[in-house]
């Protein structure tokens, strides 16, 4: 894993020896690039993107996307996907508006009990998956949907709207904001915590990857699953602990945009699993699985939140952001897939 | 070490096993003493993955006791069966492309202290497991991806000691290995048990039981045909009565005088493909079996490929009859009369859901539709007429092709390509997972295909096949074609010698 190494292979000494090849070789290494590449192009391009209240802006943006981008990597380092990633954003968020603010419920209870429902949600998926053999894209559309119909149909049934506001007047609400919604000012940008959670969620899945048993493991059942499963890997235990983690993402995410704006919206993250994927194969993730990297994934959130913001600034047509993304993800896709067949030599 | 009686490590009695009604393993006995290399043969479907996989705690026997170091034991999982100490190499081999050599090893049972891993510990314990087995040079952090099949399984083989283990239980080892590396591999084994530790040795090539094995135990159908016989005792004739139940006299047809002034009918000239293999020429004539001889990876099979058109060859020309082939084009090959039978009989060769007629009538559509619709009874009287004429079984058309057996399942491809017309035929390891009896009866075949006017090339890693079968024989070594020559004019050794000087030059 490490880029130093000079491997001394008897067949492949040419491939293996050459440190650049090697480096070329990480699954981050495009996401880099590209990330320099589009910072560099706003930088120039605008005046006020590459200024503290520019990066602000865009940072927060990229955040949240961040957050999920790395567990969505894990997931699919892994090998397997989560539809339900996007959509479990709102389902949290409306747990907590939804029982404090017409409930009476303690806050601090609500958004425990969000982050229990959100690690069954996903338990769920994991032991679904695992006990039926059926893809975890399929599983996770179905599950993607009923949680979609339920936040809708929900909301509107007990709050006769399709929205929760004046989260603000909830007693304690004020205790709790400060960990998801809080921001400070530096030179006249403005920070919020979340960029802190998602450079700490990096971090931490970065270190479980190289570092940890656990890492190892996830890397084995998305490579080889029959073989992991013979020489002693707890896979179920690792898919399982994978789609809790994906879900437990997704409720960190839904407490931020709950306490920034103090709203939610009942259709709130739907649409956005594609995106987090998107970050996650930008990174340098397979969707075969057995490889990737959770700090590519978080730079692919980055040009994410780059991207969203940069054409802002440079006040083009918004509307072309999904083109742009989806031209991007083409573009990695073909540059991993040519480096990786070119690092793994001739088949 | 050993405190039992009997002195046996393992006494595995009366094992049975079904899935979904078939009986897998009726009643399997194997007994294995400490430091002996124990061999298993069976011919394909004899149940001895079942059986290793029983062992290794992947399957749970129906019935039966497995007994260790005198002690009754259920082996509930993998886990459980490397705790008493029996490690298990499978066949498929089962590493992890895209972790390192010593994250493989240490997979499962990782060294950890505090949720880290310690990585330098692992390293070192695996630097001091490859000097044990001979192989200092693959380094702990390479990705094993990036190693060939053969160190693969020297990884294989460090995981298996990386746990204090007696039983070491080897899934056809050899398959994948040339001599080079089944003559390592065979110091490693010697090295396991002169420790004391027992192995148990799964092959079908009889040669590697007399090299390495001590004692064996033949299993047939299911059920143990001898156990744990001394192998000094048992002579190969007797062997093979036991794995297949009969006396296996001379398994080649005679070959059939090609008349020396033939016409040729395909003609290979100078092709090469990049990287692969250089300047092969040769001629097959009506009539004539030429044979490719050369281990794994020798280009053997590319060459067959780039003939076919499926790989598109760099320099050098194809002719059949007389007339070229464009580089590169199946389509042009086939319509020219040549047909391919894949080594990958199952994945590259057979529509495997799909039935009988249909496999046979694959390649030749065109010649059963009628204004864009198939007549299929028209397919089914073609191919029944195959399944007669090749003794094709079962012989009812309708059948899926995934029921038949490795044997049936080449007929369907040999039939596809006769009833396509084709005059050149490309047979890839055409008796690969086809059982001992089932041979004879495709040599048989091939032969009479031959007889019948057809053009032959054959490419097979038994060089024995070859030999019995082929008219000329192209040495093939490293990409090149070290020799022509008349089968009846070398033997076994003779290849191998021709091969290993080649290789050395």
């Amino acid at each position: 894993m490490t880029t130093t190494d000079i491997v001394t292979v008897g067949n492949r000494p040419r491939l293996e020896s050459r440190p650049l090849r090697k480096i070329l070789a990480r699954p981050e290494i495009g996401a880099l690039v590209a990330a320099l590449a589009v910072m560099l192009f706003f930088s120039v391009y605008t005046s006020n993107f590459m200024t503290l209240s520019g990066a602000g802006v865009w940072l927060e943006s990229a955040s949240t996307f961040g957050i999920m981008a790395v567990a969505v990597a894990l997931l699919m380092i892994g090998g397997e996907f989560d539809l339900s990633a996007g959509v479990m954003t709102g389902f949290t968020a409306l747990i907590v508006g939804v029982l404090t603010s017409h409930y009476g419920l303690n806050i601090w209870v609500a958004v425990l009990v969000s982050l229990v429902a959100a690690l069954a949600v996903g338990a769920l998926n994991g032991f679904l998956v695992m006990r039926t053999g059926l893809p975890s894209f399929i599983v996770t559309l179905g599950t993607f949907f009923v949680l979609a119909g339920i936040d809708l149909a929900v909301t509107k049934l007990i709050t006769g709207q399709v929205a929760i506001q004046g989260m603000t007047n909830v007693p304690f609400y004020d205790s709790v904001q400060p960990l998801f919604g809080s921001s400070i000012q530096i030179g006249g940008g403005t920070f919020y915590v979340s960029v802190l959670w998602w450079f700490l969620a990096t971090i931490l899945a970065t270190w479980v990857l190289l570092r940890t048993r656990a890492g190892n493991w996830i890397f084995a059942v998305g490579g080889q699953l029959n073989s992991s499963r013979q020489v002693g890997v707890p896979v179920l235990k690792t898919k399982v602990g994978l789609f809790m983690t994906t879900a437990g993402a997704a409720w960190l995410v839904g407490m931020i945009s709950l306490f920034r704006t103090s709203t939610v919206q009942a259709n709130t993250g739907v649409g956005q699993e594609f995106i987090y994927i998107i970050c996650a194969v930008v990174g340098g993730c397979l969707l075969t699985g057995g490889f990737g990297s959770a700090i590519g994934a978080a730079l692919g959130a980055l040009i994410y939140g780059m991207v969203f913001q940069g054409i802002t600034f440079a006040q083009w047509d918004t509307n072309w952001l999904r083109t742009f993304l989806g031209a991007m993800l083409l573009l990695a896709v073909f540059l991993n897939h040519f480096v990786r067949t070119r690092a793994g030599g001739a088949r | 070490m050993v405190n039992v009686d009997s002195g046996l490590l393992l006494d595995a009695r009366g094992l049975q096993k079904s899935f979904a009604g078939v009986r897998a393993l009726r009643d399997v006995s194997l007994e294995v003493r400490p430091g002996e290399v124990h061999c298993v043969l069976g011919q394909n479907g004899a149940g001895k993955s079942t059986l290793i996989k029983t062992l290794a705690g992947v399957h749970r026997p129906d019935a039966g006791e497995i007994v260790w170091l005198g002690e009754r034991v259920e082996i509930a999982d993998p886990q459980a069966a490397i705790e008493l100490g029996i490690a298990t190499m499978y066949q498929e081999l089962d590493v992890v492309d895209g972790l390192t050599v010593a994250e493989n090893i240490f997979l499962g049972h990782e060294l950890a202290t505090g949720g880290f891993t310690r990585r330098s510990e692992a390293a070192k314990q695996t630097r001091a497991l490859m000097e044990r087995l001979g192989h200092a040079s693959i380094s702990p952090h390479a990705e094993v991806g990036s190693l060939s099949a053969a160190n693969k399984q020297i990884v294989s083989m460090a995981r298996a000691l990386s746990h204090d283990i007696r039983l070491v239980i080897m899934d056809e080892p050899s398959a994948v290995l040339d001599s080079e590396e089944v003559k390592n591999l065979f110091g490693v084994v010697r090295e396991l048990t002169s420790e004391g530790i027992a192995v148990v040795y799964i092959t079908h090539r009889l040669e590697e039981i007399r090299q390495i094995g001590d004692r064996i135990t033949v299993i047939k159908d299911g059920r143990t045909m001898a156990s744990g016989v001394a192998l000094a005792d048992a002579p190969t004739s007797e062997l093979i009565k036991l794995m297949t139940g009969r006396e296996v006299a001379s398994v080649f047809p005679p070959p059939v005088p090609v008349p020396a002034d033939g016409e040729p009918v395909l003609e290979v000239e100078g092709l090469s493909l990049h990287g692969v293999f250089s300047d092969v020429s040769f001629r097959v004539r009506a009539g004539e079996i030429v044979g490719l001889a050369g281990l794994v990876g020798s280009g053997r099979s590319e060459i067959l490929e780039t003939v076919y058109g499926a790989r598109k060859a760099s320099s050098g020309t194809v002719s059949v009859s007389g007339k070229r082939l464009p580089r590169g084009s199946v389509t042009a090959a086939v319509r020219a009369g040549v047909g391919l039978s894949p080594e990958e009989r199952k994945s590259q060769g057979l529509v495997l859901s799909e039935s009988i007629f249909v496999n046979v009538t694959l390649s030749s559509m065109a010649r059963f539709a009628r204004g864009g619709w198939l007549n299929e009874r028209g397919e089914r009287a073609a191919a029944r007429e195959q399944i007669e004429a090749l003794d094709l079984r079962p012989s009812d058309p309708d059948r899926p092709a995934s029921t038949l057996s490795g044997g049936n399942q080449q007929k369907i491809l040999l039939a596809r390509w006769l009833v396509h017309g084709a005059g050149v035929l490309l047979l890839d390891e055409p008796t690969r997972g086809v059982d001992v009896g089932a041979r004879a009866e495709i040599y048989a075949l091939i032969r009479r295909l031959a007889a019948a006017g057809n053009a032959i090339v054959i490419v097979s890693s038994e060089i024995e096949e070859v030999l019995g079968l082929a008219d000329v024989v192209l040495v093939v070594s490293d990409g090149r074609i070290l020799a022509t020559l008349p089968a009846h004019d070398i033997d076994e050794h003779g290849v191998l010698e021709l091969v290993m000087k080649g290789t050395a030059a």
